[in-house]
């Protein structure tokens, strides 16, 4: 049974406007730097999102900015009331990717509308399309901040969709990092470059909602059969112009092309999600392009990372913990909860759990630095099943309280990083390393329960009638809330 | 008299001058292209009025020197194998 959903980014900006989550923009709008420094401000007051409708010299363009950087705007891309809360759109998507995947239904051309518009061979060129100056400062324009890249295995028919930065280089090249232990990193350079063969891909801008969180999310299945999960019915794709590879038919703009092997120029420096510019301009991976596809009237994307709270953070927080407690408790830990914050820039994840014997939380640092999600963060807060994982005054006062400043702080010095980690050292950066760190924050189950302390609050220290009373009475005492 | 700008990895006062270089620069003539990189071999001077092209630094975290400085392209180099 299909779900709630969008089909593509013109009902998402509909069901945006009605919810009141969507500003329009009619004044005409520079791509250099002005379209950049809204959103970004978008982002930082968690504003709507915004909907340019003239940009400076590209008549005919729109563009999408900051589509899912607030939990309201998560929710309504689900299909929900925007005021659902955290926990219950997490219910929701662990809900929607518990059973089988299903595979995605293959359209036609004619009745694709990413294929409205068909550009191939000398007139590709980028620059007819209105990439961003995203911040000042940046290495170049950013086509890719909210889209995904689709590639396909050299041996297996695994079809990888990720969200991979794409800088514009010149009319029919894009550089960006595509890391060593991401998908596609694994598939290029281990099987790809050593062949010196070249990698099809297909960069798809402004996909619809659900096929982009399917992108960012660290799942292991295929992100085209759980965007179907997701939508309860196959995602629609459509085959490729140039290249063997499929896409979703309802995207707004597709460029087509070959990751070049043994061939990389200047990428970076970009606003990071970790909300600084960290990794330097360097050597990165390069993009050639063979065509593009659009629909009429496109509509471009821009999603403009930096300080909380943007997609990069609020996504992948999102996905990283939910797919962190899928497999923490397929793992057998009596786990009751687990909650990324988006502010800490996916680097800060609090885990709630049954603390039924002697150093969980260790084996729970183990375990999600372990696994594949474990490069992103380095700090995982594990606390009782008592503790409101989602409400930071409490996340607080636990840290503060029961986290043993030697014994509670756990740290594993040699750990998978990634080159955005503000804090690491330059050396540490280049190699990918971060030392990991978990905080316990649960009293041991060894000591005496005499010797527990007790926690004085509200709910925990006076006898259920009492709550009762004093809870039926509140409003009539006087208080509002 | 083109403008361009160009990233560099180290301090601006290790710059080297009159030097041949081989890299990346950004046309920033305006327009739909602003920002269109190009891989040339080039020659800079701190004296912005040496060399024919004006020239900004930006360090490797984006930041702009303030003072341009000048630039003569020598060469454009392509890198991309023939035909892709
Ligand atoms: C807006 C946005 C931009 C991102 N840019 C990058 C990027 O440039 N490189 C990268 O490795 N991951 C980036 N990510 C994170 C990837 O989406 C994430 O790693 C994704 O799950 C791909 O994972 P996979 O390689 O495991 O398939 C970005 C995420 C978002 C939401």
């Amino acid at each position: 049974m299909a779900y709630k959903y969008y089909k593509d980014n013109r009902t998402y900006i509909e069901a945006l406007k009605r919810t009141g989550d969507l500003i329009e923009i009619t004044d005409e709008v520079d791509w250099d730097l002005e379209m950049g420094a809204i959103v970004r401000r978008v982002c930082e007051k968690k504003a709507p999102a915004v909907f340019f409708k003239k940009i400076k010299d590209y008549p005919g363009f729109t563009a999408f900015g900051a589509p899912i950087a607030t939990y309201r705007r998560l929710a309504v891309s689900f299909g929900l009331d925007p005021e659902t809360s955290i926990p219950d759109i997490s219910k929701e998507y662990l809900k929607r990717t518990m059973g089988e995947p299903i595979k995605p239904k293959i359209l036609d051309k004619k009745d694709a509308p990413c294929k409205e518009v068909v550009i191939t061979g000398d007139k590709v060129n980028l620059f007819d399309l209105p990439a961003p100056m995203v911040h000042d400062g940046d290495g170049g324009r950013y086509i890719g901040t909210w889209h995904f890249v689709v590639a396909k295995d050299y041996d297996t028919d695994f079809v990888n969709w990720g969200m991979y930065r794409q800088m514009v280089y010149d009319e029919k090249t894009m550089v960006g990092p595509v890391l060593a232990f991401s998908d596609m990193g694994k598939m290029f350079y281990n099987k790809y470059v050593p062949r010196n063969i070249p990698m099809p891909f297909a960069t798809v801008i402004n996909p619809d909602p659900l096929s982009a969180i399917a992108s960012c999310a660290p799942s292991p299945i295929s992100e085209a059969e759980f965007t179907g999960m997701l939508m309860g019915e196959p995602v629609e794709l459509v085959k490729c112009e140039t290249c063997d590879l499929y896409v979703p038919a309802h995207a707004e703009i597709i460029i087509e092309g070959v990751v070049l092997p043994n061939v990389t120029l200047e990428e970076a420096p970009f606003g990071e999600y970790t909300g600084y510019r960290t990794s330097p301009r360097d050597k990165r991976t390069v993009y050639r392009v063979t065509a593009i596809t659009m629909r009429k009237d496109p509509i471009m994307a821009i999603s403009n990372m930096g300080v909380p709270t943007d997609e990069g953070q609020l996504l992948r927080s999102f996905s990283l913990g939910l797919e962190m407690e899928r497999m923490l408790k397929d793992q057998g830990i009596p786990v009751t909860g687990v909650f990324m914050l988006p502010e800490s820039t996916h680097h800060f994840v609090v885990v709630g759990v049954k603390p039924i014997y002697a150093n969980i939380a260790t084996q729970i640092g183990q375990l999600v630095f372990g696994s594949k999600l474990g490069p992103w963060f380095h700090m995982v807060m594990v606390v009782d099943d008592k503790t409101d994982i989602y409400n930071k005054d409490e996340i607080i006062h636990a840290l503060c309280t029961k986290c043993h400043p030697s014994r509670g702080i756990r740290i594993e010095e040699h750990g998978v990083g990634t080159p955005l980690n503000p804090f690491a050292s330059p050396e540490e950066r280049l190699y990918g390393r971060a030392p990991k760190v978990v905080f316990d924050c649960l009293f041991p189950p060894e000591w005496p329960t005499s010797m527990v302390p007790i926690k004085v609050s509200f709910d925990n220290v006076y006898p259920k009638d009492i709550q009762e009373k004093v809870l039926s009475n509140w409003k009539r005492y006087g208080f509002k809330d | 008299m083109a403008v361009y700008d160009t990233f560099i990895s180290k301090d601006f006062k290790d710059l080297a001058e009159d030097e041949e270089i081989i890299g990346v620069i950004r046309d920033l003539t305006p327009g739909k292209s602003k920002y269109r990189g190009k891989y040339a071999k080039f020659v800079v001077s701190k004296d912005e009025n040496k060399y024919p092209e004006r020239l900004w630094i930006r360090l490797g975290r984006g930041q702009l020197i303030e003072k341009p400085c000048s630039m003569k392209i020598l060469e454009e180099i392509n890198i991309f194998p023939e035909g892709l």
